[in-house]
């Protein structure tokens, strides 16, 4: 019952990732430094910078495509019964996605080289987990229906698509401004992977029909595989003595599984106010290798039921035909399990932006009365108002998808800056997000979120996402 | 009047997102929540060619004892609410036929019978449907159940050959459940 309702939940809790992974208040946020992790090639104009650990960037997202939880579990008094056949297994498509993710940052600095002051380096370390559901629509019915008074149709296993990770990522990146008008930057990224899941390129049908001979025939056309690493231990810990916390910090610091990756970022200039910037993130691979556990189901059976046929069965009368029939089927659709290792290839995710700063800054307004004075804005900064457009994709197991955000931000003085969007994907047309970042001396808060309008009722929402941080920066070399 | 502005928007913000709210959610409603599928599959087909009957001497030309364990499988047994077994025997042949259908218990205890009597062709289809659980036979049947015996007995002769094409007598059966999921 307990697995029961955290599968429910697994496929309820989440968002579509695509909303979810898309930072887009945040992406070329410069007042800040976490916007760095989001383009490696974007301006940088501090000295140096610290995150506060585990609170320089925390970030949780939720949504969903089509059904909210406010929709099955709002107390209205109808039935959840008819709310599910209504709202989540008569509305969903197996295009929809129910998903979720995390990001904490536990370690987040940089700092400008001292030989080569155009370097800025930045390193950290950051948790991350996702949960990505396609909604299994067919399988659904089947569960809910069944497949009496059916045929004919035939239930599509590839309606199965799911995946989830969680990981820790250590990073080190080198950002450099070429010249005036072009910055690049790339980060390496080493994974140490603690729990993984797939389940996600799978083939086949179940499918009942008339029989041959007999009244009904089924029909299981399966090339499914599911591949996990980490999980055989954490269901057993009991059994262990070992604490979560235990086994989390030991996968997590390298006594996992390990991966590599890098992230690319580019930031050109146009022209003093136009500018075009861009990056390529989570380009890598990790290699599972601890606590795999693998099943795969692959084959193709029909069956009538137990078939007796004489003169044949006289042959061998006290033949136990109800055995012969599982042997038989087990054999023509082998349900296996293994330890082999496997690869995972990381969601790659692209960011791209068109930026128009204007109106700029008077000097007395780009200092201030603070302690630490801010000496160097950037070139962006130096303009009030920003205004442009950002597309996101990510890669996804049934290909790419994509959003497109408009955005403004304006700056008061060196203090303070706003930026709000507006973003367009397949699952919503009506996501305005807003953030903010205040520069208190050394001392810079920010907080941002996404789909405000959903807040009224946040239960109702189908993407809600929240990050907050605080950071000290320095833009003085003394 | 500018910082009035900002200060609007940054409210807006905070107040927004820490204190959104949310209409009251009953999460207790996963438990009311069924999921019982129907589900159908054959059970057991038998097919005897005339000649067969011809050849046994006697009137019982066939008994044989499947092990069927189907249905006591503990994920069955446990969850299974109440479901139809459709019978359908076809007569091709020349003889009048008695054809029983028995479950079993694991100790060969006859659990259910259901006996058709068909005559020689040519003749209908006959067709049956048998209700289990609270609207039909107890389900402690299905559910206690580890064999099904099958009898024929020939009311007929031995010698005579039907005009139809391949002469058989074919017993074809289904079951539909309601599985309790949840």
């Amino acid at each position: 019952m307990k697995r029961l309702r955290y599968l429910f939940w697994v496929f309820l809790i989440g968002s579509n990732l695509i909303s979810a992974q898309n930072k887009e208040v945040l992406y070329d946020f410069l007042e800040i430094p976490e916007s760095l992790l989001l383009n490696p090639g974007r301006e940088v104009s501090y000295e140096w910078y610290a995150g506060v650990p585990f609170i320089s960037g925390v970030y949780a997202a939720g949504a969903t495509s089509g059904v909210t939880v406010n929709d099955l579990f709002a107390a209205d008094g109808v039935d959840i019964n008819q709310k599910v056949r209504e709202r989540a297994l008569n509305s969903l498509t197996k295009k929809d996605e129910v998903n979720g993710i995390f990001q904490i940052d536990i370690l987040n600095g940089g700092f400008r080289g001292r030989n080569n002051p155009k370097n800025f380096y930045s390193f950290g370390l950051y948790t991350e987990g996702y949960v990505v559901n396609y909604w299994p629509q067919d399988l659904a019915f089947l569960a809910f229906d069944g497949n009496a008074d059916q045929l004919g149709r035939r239930f599509d296993l590839s309606d199965l698509n799911s995946s989830g990770q969680m990981l820790n990522v250590f990073h080190f990146g080198i950002n450099r401004e070429i010249n005036n008008k072009l910055t690049l930057g790339g980060r390496l990224k080493l994974y140490s992977a603690i729990v993984d899941y797939k389940s996600t390129s799978n083939k086949g049908y179940f499918l009942t029909d008339v029989g041959r001979d007999n009244l009904l025939v089924n029909t299981l056309s399966a090339d499914v595989k599911v591949r996990s690493s980490g999980f055989n231990e954490l269901f057993n810990l009991d059994d262990s003595g070992r604490s979560v916390t235990s086994l989390f910090t030991q996968r997590g610091f390298f006594g996992g599984d390990i991966g590599l990756g890098i992230d690319v970022g580019v930031t050109y200039y146009l022209n003093k106010q136009m500018l075009l910037t861009g990056s390529l993130l989570d380009l890598g691979m990790i290699y599972h290798t601890t606590d795999i556990v693998n099943y795969s189901l692959k084959g193709n059976a029909s069956v009538e039921g137990v078939e007796v046929i004489l003169p044949d069965a006289l042959a061998d009368p006290g033949a136990d035909l109800w055995q012969d029939l599982v042997d038989e089927i087990e054999e023509l659709l082998p349900f296996e399990e293994n330890n082999d290792n496997y690869v995972t290839i990381r969601p790659v995710k692209l960011y791209s932006s068109f930026r128009y700063n204007f109106g700029k800054q008077a000097e007395s307004q780009r200092s201030c009365d603070c302690d630490t004075q801010i000496d160097a804005p950037a070139r962006n900064t130096a303009y009030l108002n920003s205004v442009g457009l950002q597309l996101f994709a990510i890669n996804r197991p049934r290909g790419p998808q994509a959003a497109l955000s408009g955005f403004y931000q304006r700056r008061f003085g060196n203090i303070l800056a706003l930026k709000t969007t507006y973003t367009v994907d397949k699952f919503s047309a009506t996501n305005i997000g807003l953030g903010f970042s205040v520069q208190a001396g050394p001392v810079n808060v920010y907080l941002m979120g996404s789909n405000l309008l959903s807040y009224g009722n946040i239960a109702d929402s189908n993407f809600a996402a929240f990050q907050l941080g605080l950071n000290i920066i320095s833009w003085n070399l003394n | 009047m500018k910082r009035t502005g900002i200060f609007i928007l940054l409210q807006i913000l905070i107040i927004g997102i820490i204190f959104s709210c949310a209409d009251r959610q009953d999460f207790d409603q996963f438990d009311d929540l069924t999921i019982v599928p129907d589900v159908e599959a054959s059970l057991l087909y038998v097919e005897t060619p005339e000649r067969i009957i011809n050849q046994v001497s006697g009137i019982n030309f066939y008994t044989q004892t499947f092990n069927f364990d189907a249905f006591n499988e503990p994920f069955v047994e446990e969850n299974i609410l109440e479901g139809v077994i459709t019978y359908e025997v076809e007569n091709t042949t020349s003889k009048p036929l008695d054809i029983t259908f028995e479950f079993l218990d694991e100790f060969g205890n006859s659990l259910d019978i259901e006996f058709f009597s068909i005559e020689a062709a040519p003749t209908a289809i006959l067709t049956r449907e048998i209700a289990y659980g609270p609207n039909g036979r107890s389900m402690d049947i299905i559910r206690n159940t580890s064999a099904i015996r099958v009898s024929a007995v020939n009311r007929g002769d031995n010698t005579s050959v039907s005009p139809l094409p391949e002469p058989t007598i074919y017993l074809r059966s289904s079951a539909q459940f309601s599985i309790n999921l949840k």
